[in-house]
């Protein structure tokens, strides 16, 4: 197998198609058109955080985080096994720019990526409670689950906020 | 998708062909030397992207390559912005470094993309003997690593999770100026340049 961890990330950063769960500080730098899918457990003080990169598997789920329709499932089921109880989380989206005003209709990725995980997320229940997303500019996050599930966001153009 | 030490070598002077005329054209218009890197090519997993990629914001102009084979992938002249400023400072002969990236910023780093970049294809394209050109450029200034995820995920669809990562780094010590080109070519398409590639080398009788 490769070097993956359990949780399936090689490091601090959350890459393309991997994810993080726990409760330390979770990070994912430089988010364009993916967008950083994090679910927070609110009785528990626990996160996870998954990078998706596409909207749809068609089926092909070796690596699950990729792909908004096999992520979502695929960290709720990581949180479960840590404990969580569907009813106690709840969703934040971040990401899904559209870096190229040229790149327009079917290849706009990152809208197609937040909606396809709206449409997921509906469909297992989980309420989105906030979202930082669309727009022209690259987001880096940060996410403190420990901290009360707090989710810090650095934009592009350097403006930093919290969600 | 494993390239052998052949296949890579073979890359690398397709690279410095490229990278070499894209440079000259970038000297004329500086009217300065420019130093180019040896070529790179890596085969990258799509998680480990932000190695290679930062935050650092940067210009990205962008061209989808078009002609013959298709689709063909993206090539990208990416310009951190610094260096940018730098760069149309010096075409307006202007020194002013401590201000915003600007429009005029913009249009002249697209335009010294658009040459660059033609260059580089023109000479590969040659070299190959196939028609490639670019496409009109996409620009944007971003975290280099967030434009260069929107490209990526043009070309690893599916169950693709790796890439080909080809970069020459072009330098002009003078102004203090780095440019990167660096190309992402759709699977079918490499296949297809280590074909034309080869057939350079072993000639059929």
């Amino acid at each position: 197998m490769d070097k993956k961890n359990e949780t399936g990330s090689r490091g601090e950063n959350v890459g393309i198609g991997e994810y993080k769960t726990g409760i330390t500080k979770i990070s994912s730098i430089g988010l364009g058109s993916c967008v950083a899918f994090i679910l927070y457990d609110r009785k528990l003080k626990t996160g996870g955080l998954v990078h998706v990169m596409l909207p749809d598997s068609n089926g092909k789920s070796e690596r699950p985080g990729k792909f908004a329709d096999t992520a979502v499932p695929l960290l709720v089921l990581e949180m479960e096994k840590r404990g969580s109880s569907r009813r106690s989380l709840s969703a934040y989206l971040v990401g899904g720019a559209s870096m190229f005003q040229q790149f327009k209709g079917n290849l706009d990725i990152g809208k197609r990526n937040v909606c396809a995980l709206r449409e997921h997320l509906i469909e297992l229940r989980i309420p989105i409670e906030s979202e930082d997303i669309g727009g022209t500019s690259g987001r880096s996050v940060n996410f403190f689950p420990e901290d009360g599930g707090k989710i810090t966001v650095r934009r592009a153009d350097g403006k930093c906020y919290e969600l | 998708m494993d390239l052998n030490e052949q296949q890579l070598d073979m890359l690398k002077e397709m690279g410095n062909i490229g990278a070499s005329h894209a440079a000259t054209s970038l000297s004329q218009m500086l009217m300065c030397e420019i130093e180019m890197t040896v070529p790179e090519v890596s085969v990258i997993d799509i998680s480990q992207v932000s190695e290679y990629f930062g935050e650092e914001i940067s210009a990205m102009v962008v061209f989808e390559i078009q002609g013959e084979i298709q689709p063909a992938g993206y090539i990208v002249c990416h310009v951190p912005r610094m260096s940018a400023i730098r760069l149309t400072n010096t075409m307006l002969g202007s020194t002013d470094e401590d201000r915003e990236f600007n429009e005029m910023d913009e249009s002249a780093i697209t335009e010294i993309g658009n040459i660059m970049i033609s260059h580089f294809l023109d000479a590969t394209a040659e070299l190959l003997g196939v028609v490639m050109l670019p496409s009109p450029p996409m620009v944007t200034i971003d975290m280099a690593l967030a434009a260069f995820e929107n490209i990526l995920a043009q070309v690893t669809s599916g169950d693709i999770n790796e890439f080909i990562l080809f970069s020459t780094e072009l330098k002009s010590v003078n102004n203090d100026i780095k440019s990167t080109i660096i190309m992402l070519p759709e699977e079918q398409t490499l296949v297809q340049i280590l074909r034309l590639l080869n057939n350079l080398i072993n000639p059929e009788i």
